[in-house]
């Protein structure tokens, strides 16, 4: 048995995740781009009991699922996952390897990579064929670059693939599924899943408010947050923020925005100081109206903004807030 | 128990960033440097285990051009034991999985009961050399960790970041590998009298002869991982700009805002 890209499918006690079906929407692009058929695309599947779940992934872009079912590999750790891929890899012999860029992902990529003795390209923006190879594009230096990479004559190529990197796939023939045994015993594995829990919650719940003013790591420090308080009473909003700032003890946990933090959907969103990094703007982009204020003219955040100002944070926003009061008539 | 960390030095994230004529890394003459912030939380997080007593020698370990021995010596004077520089000019255009190798090659008999490392480096983002080191030692690995508790002499239980807010708890057999994550503890910053008892610690040099690596072999490794280039994000379709005098862009931002979103 063969293929020439293997994808893995991202779920969570059986619940498909989006990223999934945006690898199988990437794969079929590839394929198309360096020739192959459809039916050299396949899905592997780690968990148990993914039967189910399995054939909405083979109805969707999966010419074959692999189901590696075992008890030891029902939740996800490392080095059960690790070592799944290790051996479905070998045995399909894929060119092209796919995972998404998830915390699960993340974690298990580099190792595969590793124990198949190959590169990975990480947290890939894009990945394509130019002059009949497969090109990386990723991140470098926190987003002020993009990186593309060539990984030679590696096989397998293996990347982990961003959230949003490409459409999901949109039909064509349904696949089938086959279920094998993960081959892997509790016994052996050296980490055992323990549970997930939620983190650390507080009195503020920033999923329901209307108006959010965050300030970044542009701020400075946590007694200069004042200003952007300020605004936030004035437009009767709340405070929110980038992870900088909460890491740094700034403002409390529950204020911070973004992939790790709460996704949020305000009205309106007021970004003081923050570079609009991948994960910050993740949490804020589904805001009614954002605007940016920032004194770097190439700050990312201004690429989602509706409206942005550049210059110092400790000028402008004050004269917003002025201008608020001023307009409720609060002055 | 013995910890190692390992640590990067980047350079700061305030620097002027220019793309080297190459096209394929950025210029290197005009940027300042400093430890990856990452290493400053895991270096942190294995202080207050030896603060603790629980680890008794604390090492650090870079694999760098000579500039790096100066990260080395932050982390000496902030409380590591000794440090380890592995630096050969046949590395500096080392792929990642070289320099896991690299590290590998020094530390495989060390009897590190821990090793940390950062979830990324500010430069490159690669997310690769904790769990690149992890696998070619056969241990176990968890990234993007938060919190970390020795349970017994023989596990670590980690909490590791999800999404949306949430952790997975994981206990690790050890010797383990771990990946820190920003915000897992408060790095506390060398005192004077630190930074004066660094000054007779020893900061040890390899170079890949020592480590009984090959150049050849690490430059057919590069040769998968190279940088066909480097550019400026594609610009965002974006914001408009609003500029002029504060008072008149804010009075313009309300305008806009009290169309758009009608909250004030
Ligand atoms: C796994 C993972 C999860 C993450 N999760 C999150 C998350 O949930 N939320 C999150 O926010 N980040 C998250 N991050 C971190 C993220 O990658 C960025 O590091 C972070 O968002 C940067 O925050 P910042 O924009 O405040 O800081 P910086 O990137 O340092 O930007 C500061 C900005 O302030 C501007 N500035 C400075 N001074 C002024 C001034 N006086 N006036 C105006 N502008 C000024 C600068 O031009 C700069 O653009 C995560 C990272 C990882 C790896
Ligand atoms: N050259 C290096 N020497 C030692 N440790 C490194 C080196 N590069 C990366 N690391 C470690 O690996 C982490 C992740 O780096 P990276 O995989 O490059 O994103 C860093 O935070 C360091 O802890």
């Amino acid at each position: 048995m063969a293929c020439k890209i293997l994808t893995l499918v991202e779920h969570e006690s059986g619940a498909i995740r989006d990223t999934t079906f945006e690898l199988l929407g990437l794969a079929h692009r590839l394929a198309g781009e360096a020739g192959w058929s459809a039916s050299d695309i396949k899905a592997l599947a780690i968990g148990q009991d993914l039967a189910g779940p399995a054939s909405s992934v083979a109805a969707r872009g999966a010419a074959e699922v692999i189901c590696a079912e075992g008890e030891a590999v029902r939740d996800y750790t490392c080095d059960g996952h690790a070592r799944v891929l290790e051996s479905v890899i070998g045995a399909e012999s894929p060119e092209i390897v796919l995972i998404g860029h998830t915390p699960n992902g993340w974690d298990c990529a580099p190792v595969v990579a590793a124990g198949l003795g190959v590169p990975i390209a990480t947290e890939c923006s894009n990945v394509a064929f130019e002059n009949g190879r497969p090109l990386f594009t990723r991140k470098a230096f926190n987003g002020k670059f993009i990186q593309v990479v060539d990984l030679g004559d590696a096989r397998p190529k293996v990347a982990t693939v961003q959230r949003g990197a490409s459409p999901a796939f949109g039909g064509g023939t349904p696949g089938t599924v086959r279920v094998v045994p993960a081959g892997v015993a509790a016994g052996e594995l050296r980490a055992a899943f323990a549970g997930v829990k939620k983190g650390e919650t507080g009195a503020v719940d920033l999923t329901q408010a209307s108006v959010i003013v965050s300030g970044g790591r542009g701020v400075g420090a946590a007694e200069k947050f004042g200003v952007v308080r300020e605004l936030a009473a004035a437009l009767g909003g709340q405070i929110g923020a980038s992870r900088p700032v909460t890491d740094m003890g700034w403002l409390p946990h529950e204020h911070q925005v973004g992939s790790s933090g709460v996704t949020v959907n305000p009205k309106l969103y007021i970004a003081c100081g923050i570079s609009g990094a991948i994960q910050h703007i993740v949490g804020m982009k589904g805001s009614g109206y954002i605007v940016a204020i920032n004194k770097d003219p190439d700050a990312p955040i201004f690429g989602v903004a509706d409206v942005g100002v550049v210059g110092d944070l400790f000028e402008i926003v004050p004269a917003l807030t002025r201008a608020v009061k001023e307009a409720k008539g609060q002055t | 128990m013995n910890a190692l960390v390992l640590i990067k030095q980047v350079p700061n994230t305030d620097s002027p960033f220019r793309i080297n004529s190459a096209g394929t890394w950025v210029e290197e003459g005009n940027l300042t440097y400093g430890l990856n912030d990452y290493d400053r939380y895991a270096l942190e997080e294995l202080l207050r285990l030896k603060d603790a007593g629980t680890i008794t020698e604390l090492v650090a370990l870079t694999v760098g051009p000579e500039r790096a021995s100066s990260a080395l010596r932050t982390c000496l004077a902030t409380g590591a034991d000794r440090a380890v520089h592995i630096k050969d000019d046949a590395l500096a255009a080392a792929d990642p999985l070289s320099v896991a190798r690299a590290i590998v090659a020094a530390v495989k008999d060390g009897g590190f009961s821990l090793i940390l490392a950062g979830l990324q480096a500010d430069d490159d983002n690669y997310m690769q050399i904790g769990p690149f080191v992890a696998r070619l030692l056969g241990r176990p690995c968890a990234t993007a960790v938060m919190r970390l508790e020795l349970r017994d002499g023989a596990t670590v239980r980690v909490e590791r970041e999800l999404e949306n807010n949430r952790l997975q708890i994981v206990d690790l057999r050890l010797p383990a590998v771990i990946t820190v994550q920003t915000g897992i503890n408060e790095p506390r910053y060398a005192s004077l009298k630190g930074i004066m008892a660094a000054k007779k610690k020893e900061i040890r040099t390899l170079t890949l002869s020592d480590l009984k690596l090959d150049a050849g072999a690490i430059a057919a490794a590069s040769a998968r991982f190279r940088t066909v280039r480097l550019a400026p994000p594609p610009k965002a379709k974006g914001a408009e700009i609003l500029s002029g005098p504060a008072d008149q862009v804010a009075k313009e931002l309300v305008r806009r805002i009290r169309e758009k979103t009608g909250v004030i």
